[in-house]
């Protein structure tokens, strides 16, 4: 029993933490400009999110075959990937938004990326950031099947509401300080010494320079 | 009697005592001088001010009051008084910006009056010594086409005329003082009222009828009974004319009631008939008025032709001879468009005619001229409008230059090398033998304008909204170089140090980017900072609308760097064009205001020409409507130096110090929570989002500043309706991502760096924000606040600071704003629209420069001035104590030396 109220407490903190007015579901058709016959963009695939709040997509994307890896090998001199998104909410429908690695690092990485989708409170996509993932690969990846897989993670990122001016804690604080004078003054519990130090070493060094510089006349006297 | 005066005597001489003493006591406290606050001293050490007016709608002499003044009404909305002799502001009233405050009348008197707003109106008098309101009373017309409505003031009555077109028009007569109708308002017929009417007071006259077939008509509103003076316009111009035949009022107050027709015919309203005046204008564009002279009304004009430059003339009415003394035709002077805004003329003892003129210019200029020509003073007004500025260094001295130039030669044998040296410091000894004779002070005036040791010395360039450029000396405020351009739209400008003084024997450079003012077409202005002068590609007006502009990072071989614009076709030029091959591996962004769109380009150089290819797009405020209401980016002139802070606990927290990163406040509408705050800091290379923050029932105001990690923005809180200021840092953590040294690129991190945010309520209205900036950036970093009562604050980031360390107590939610924070001390600095920030040659300095109606230069030292010997160092006293310690150890050692040897004779 204690085990499931924690766990219901742990699930709610988790919602609080994400910051949705409600949930809703997310489309995601991206588009690429490798290997299109007409357009100049086509399909890639899609992401689609049942529930904004769980996070959790349902990534579904074509695998690149030799004319992909050629594009972008030509590309790679210094050119980009890039990509284009049309989003679809409840709300707003094929809001277009385009993000872009460059080529090289792309094809480095073994087609792995990493898509960061930023959500209003209201489930709205505001931006997607397309990064290349850090592998822990050989920089010289050989391309020599006919299919490769793509390797693509997809997060989303929620735009907090910022704070508000903290003024409960400062007003408990005057509270407490308030609370404070009232009980009087606090007890001040240091020591002697800890309290006075710094008159103290002051007149011990004073004493001990003085005692330092006195017996030489006396041994003079006593010659 | 002898016992009288000896009875005097000694009172007498204890009265002459006493006086003696009284004087000494005199004499005493006026050797003590009394200050009422600390560092009196320092008062217009550091800084000056400038007030301004705004460009002058309406202009009239005091020529009631002792001390001669002109009182002016403006378009900024500033009712002020000028001293006649030196043109400085005697008082000033500011009314609101919005159209309550606008003028509409201004009426010199006894006192003077004005009518301000539309609709209620409110009309005041004041005194015009001491600018003091003395009565107020308001006035709501029941009418809703008041944007027709003139005044005027007769016989102490407050005249309102409101034109109905096609049927009537209203007048209506208030007491002045009061505001009590004289009656209801009389209507009178006037069925033929079109647009084409003006008010020649006291008469109303327009120009009205099928087009064969015009008439020129004219009404008396004033009067009780209606006479109507009615003529063919063909009597007073050609037929080929008529089509679309000008029709303004004299200007300037004239005297007579006139009119001018057409391009050159005046003519005047007198005993209710028109009268063509014996004179004709002498140019299309002349302004004309009459006034009265030493011999009877002349009517006087002044315009400006390339033929003749700036021409004034005068004639009698009455004869139609010329007034030869007030004459004047200038090549010299520039005063584009002059336009005569008050002239009065007093006779003098040789019945000569003694004029003052005060003449408004198209660059917003305004200037006092004697008959003759002769100018008196004049105003830059265009400075009350400030749009764009730029802090220019200025060259280092010839003796420096040569310095350099040694250390820059890289060809030649050792032989040259030492040569050249010899040479060098051969001039150097000149140049010492020269101070020493006292010859510096000769050698320094014809180039006073020379980098001093610290770099504190700086010229100012300033765009204004009227199309004129100015260069102020930081130090004394004085204009040094003016340049008007009058198809220059100053709306978006910027301005772009693209070569500094540093570099001889190239000379600075500095390039203006702004808008055409008739087409919205890009227009280019290239020019020496130091003297004013166009250089190289001059003045470029570009066919096309300019999307975005950049300076490119790398210098070419002359180290110009190149311009780079972006225009609506998204195509790319380059100035100069020889540079494209550099532009590799940049990136701009463009911003839609009203839709809160952002888009990134790529731009590069293909071999023939650079193409910029869209990257990235982003929508910041979602797909709903959104407007972007200020962006802020990282400084040019900021170098970050410390790449992360130190902890309470001895530990390194890492900055997020990203250059590419770009502050866009955005505010957005949502149907739930109505307005919303959405801050973005954008990576405007990759269009990855660094941090984000929603403030939910909330208003954006135009104001955010961006250094280093720290991001402030400032907002409306609908909820508790007040103004609060919210900050935003971003740190990498407590290890570094990169190593040292390593140069940051957008395109290769992959990490979200930690993002920190705070709010504060902020009891003040703002209206400009700054970062102070330095040298290093490891000085402290201040916000500067522009506020609308007048003040510029100063508040240390330490206040602000996002990230609060648990240990520190919990800092007060309202910000405070103590009065000695204030830059301006009791200088009130109104309509503060911007704030600009430099860093000085010295790491503890920045310069602050902050535009408005009033400009106001100072320096800041936000962690004071630890590099620098304070004002009152005593040097004095250190030197004397220094040679004191000298003789004193000198002295001793002799002493024990002379002690020693008796020891040892013991």
């Amino acid at each position: 029993m204690k085990m499931f109220t924690i766990i219901f407490f742990s699930i709610n903190v988790l919602q609080n933490a994400i910051c949705l007015d409600y949930d809703g579901w997310l489309n995601i058709k991206v588009e690429h400009t490798l290997n299109c016959k007409y357009e100049e963009y086509c399909a890639r695939g899609s992401i689609s999110l049942k529930s904004i709040r769980t996070g959790i997509p349902v990534i579904d994307q074509i695998n690149f075959n030799d004319g992909h890896i050629n594009e972008l090998k030509i590309a790679k001199v210094d050119g980009i990937y890039a990509l284009r998104t049309l989003v679809s909410t409840a709300e707003s429908k094929d809001v277009e938004i385009i993000s872009f690695v460059r080529a090289k690092r792309f094809l480095e990485s073994g087609l792995s990326d990493i898509i960061r989708a930023w959500v209003l409170p209201n489930g709205e996509v505001i931006a997607l950031s397309l990064q290349v993932a850090n592998t822990s690969q050989p920089k010289n990846i050989e391309y020599k099947s006919s299919e490769y897989k793509l390797n693509s993670t997809f997060y989303i990122r929620h735009v907090d509401p910022a704070p508000l001016p903290d003024t409960a804690s400062y007003i408990q604080k005057l509270e407490r300080e308030k609370e404070a004078r009232e009980k009087g003054e606090l007890k001040d519990n240091r020591s002697f010494l800890a309290k006075y130090w710094m008159y103290i070493v002051p007149i011990a060094i004073f004493v001990m320079i003085s005692g330092a510089a006195n017996p030489e006349p006396a041994a003079q006297a006593a010659r | 009697m002898g016992v009288l005066s000896s009875n005097l005597k000694p009172s007498f001489l204890g009265l002459l005592k006493f006086l003696n003493n009284m004087n000494w006591f005199i004499v005493f406290f006026s050797l003590i001088n009394i200050s009422v606050c600390i560092y009196e001293d320092q008062i217009g050490k550091f800084d000056w001010r400038q007030t301004y007016v705004g460009r002058i709608k309406f202009a009239q002499f005091d020529t009631v009051s002792t001390a001669k003044k002109i009182i002016v009404a403006t378009e900024e909305n500033v009712l002020a008084a000028l001293n006649l002799k030196t043109g400085q502001v005697v008082w000033r009233h500011v009314f609101e910006t919005a159209s309550t405050g606008n003028i509409q009348l201004l009426h010199v008197g006894e006192k003077v009056t004005t009518v301000t707003g539309s609709n209620p109106y409110l009309v005041r008098g004041w005194d015009s010594n001491t600018g003091v309101l003395i009565w107020e009373w308001s006035l709501t017309v029941q009418n809703d086409l008041t944007e027709y409505s003139q005044w005027w003031v007769q016989n102490n009555m407050l005249v309102h005329v409101l034109p109905v077109f096609g049927s009537h028009i209203e007048v209506t007569m208030y007491n002045l003082l009061t505001g009590s109708n004289r009656g209801a308002s009389s209507m009178l017929p006037a069925i033929w009222t079109n647009e084409r009417c003006i008010l020649t007071a006291p008469h109303y006259t327009c120009i009205s009828g099928p087009l064969e077939s015009q008439l020129l008509l004219s009404i008396d509103v004033t009067s009780n009974a209606v006479k109507i003076i009615s003529k063919p316009l063909t009597d007073y111009v050609d037929i080929q004319q008529t089509v679309s035949v000008n029709l303004r009022p004299l200007g300037g107050n004239s005297i007579i009631p006139g009119f001018v027709l057409g391009n050159d015919k005046i003519v005047f309203i007198r005993d209710n008939n028109f009268e063509k005046s014996k004179v004709q204008l002498g140019d299309k564009s002349a302004s004309a008025t009459v006034v009265d002279g030493a011999n009877g009304h002349i009517l006087v004009q002044t315009w400006m032709d390339d033929v003749t430059g700036f021409t004034l003339t005068a004639d009698s009415v009455s004869t139609g001879k010329e007034v030869t003394d007030i004459y004047c035709s200038d090549k010299t002077l520039n005063i584009p468009k002059p336009e005569l805004l008050a002239v009065m003329c007093t006779r003098t003892s040789r019945e000569q005619n003694a004029c003052r003129l005060l003449i408004n210019a198209a660059d917003d200029a305004v200037h006092l001229m004697q008959q003759g020509g002769r100018a008196l003073w004049a105003r830059e007004e265009a400075l009350s409008r400030a749009r764009a500025v730029e802090f220019v260094e200025l060259p280092v001295s010839d003796t420096d230059a040569a310095l350099e130039s040694e250390f820059d030669q890289k060809e030649g044998s050792v032989w040259s090398a030492f040569a050249r040296r010899l040479l060098t410091q051969y001039q150097q000894l000149q140049n010492l033998i020269r101070s020493l004779q006292g010859e510096s002070a000769v050698q320094k005036t014809p180039s006073s304008l020379v980098r001093d040791y610290f770099n504190l010395h700086r010229i100012i360039v300033i765009v204004t909204d009227a199309g004129k450029i100015f260069g102020i000396d930081n130090l004394s405020g004085e204009i040094l170089w003016r340049r008007y351009e009058a198809g220059l739209s100053a709306q978006s400008a910027s301005v772009f140090t693209r070569r500094s003084a540093r570099t001889p024997p190239h000379h600075a450079h500095l390039s203006v980017v702004a808008t055409q003012r008739d087409t919205g077409n890009g227009f280019i202005l290239s020019l020496n900072p130091i003297t004013g002068e166009l250089i190289d590609e001059g003045k470029l007006i570009l066919n096309v609308r300019l999307l975005q502009c950049m300076m490119l990072h790398v210098p070419d071989s002359e180290k110009l760097h190149a311009l780079v614009l972006l225009d609506e076709k998204e195509n790319v030029l380059v100035l100069p064009s020889s540079a494209a091959p550099l532009v590799e591996d940049v990136y701009m962004y463009v911003a839609e205001k009203d839709t809160a769109k952002v888009q990134g380009y790529s731009l590069r150089f293909d071999g023939k020409g650079v193409r910029a290819q869209r990257t990235w797009a982003a929508r910041l405020g979602g797909a709903g409507a959104a407007r972007v209401a200020a962006t802020a980016t990282r400084s040019r002139l900021e170098h970050v130096r410390a790449p992360g802070r130190a902890l309470a606990d001895r530990s390194v927290l890492y900055k997020y110090s990203n250059p590419n990163l770009v502050l866009f406040v955005v505010e957005r509408l949502d149907p739930l929570y109505k307005e919303e705050v959405v801050a973005v800091a954008l990576d405007v290379v990759s269009g990855a989002l660094a941090g984000a923050a929603a403030h939910r029932r909330a208003r954006a105001l135009p104001l955010a500043a961006h250094a280093d990690n720290c991001f402030v923005y400032l907002y409306r809180s609908e909820k508790h309706r007040r103004l609060e200021l919210a900050t935003m840092e971003l740190y990498e953590g407590k290890e570094r991502w990169l190593e040292p040294g390593v140069p940051f690129s957008s395109l290769e991190s992959n990490q979200v760096p930690i993002v920190e945010h705070q709010a504060f309520i902020l009891p003040a209205t703002p209206t400009a924000a700054a970062f102070t900036i330095t040298e290093r950036s490891l000085t402290d970093r201040h916000v500067l606040l522009g506020l609308s009562s007048g003040a510029v604050v100063e508040l240390p980031w330490a206040y602000l600071e996002a990230r609060r360390d648990e240990s520190l107590p919990v800092a007060a939610p309202e910000l405070p704003l103590p009065a000695d924070a204030t830059l301006n001390y009791n200088r009130t600095l109104q309509r503060v629209s911007a704030l600009h920030a430099a860093p000085a040659g010295l790491e503890s300095t920045s310069l602050v420069l902050v535009t408005g109606l009033d400009l106001f230069y100072t320096r800041v030292a936000p962690s004071k001035t630890f590099d620098l010997l304070k004002d009152d160092f005593d040097y004095y006293l250190i030197t004397i104590v220094l040679s004191a310690l000298i003789v004193a150890t000198y002295s001793t050692k002799y002493f024990a030396s002379r002690k020693m040897l008796k020891q040892a004779w013991k």
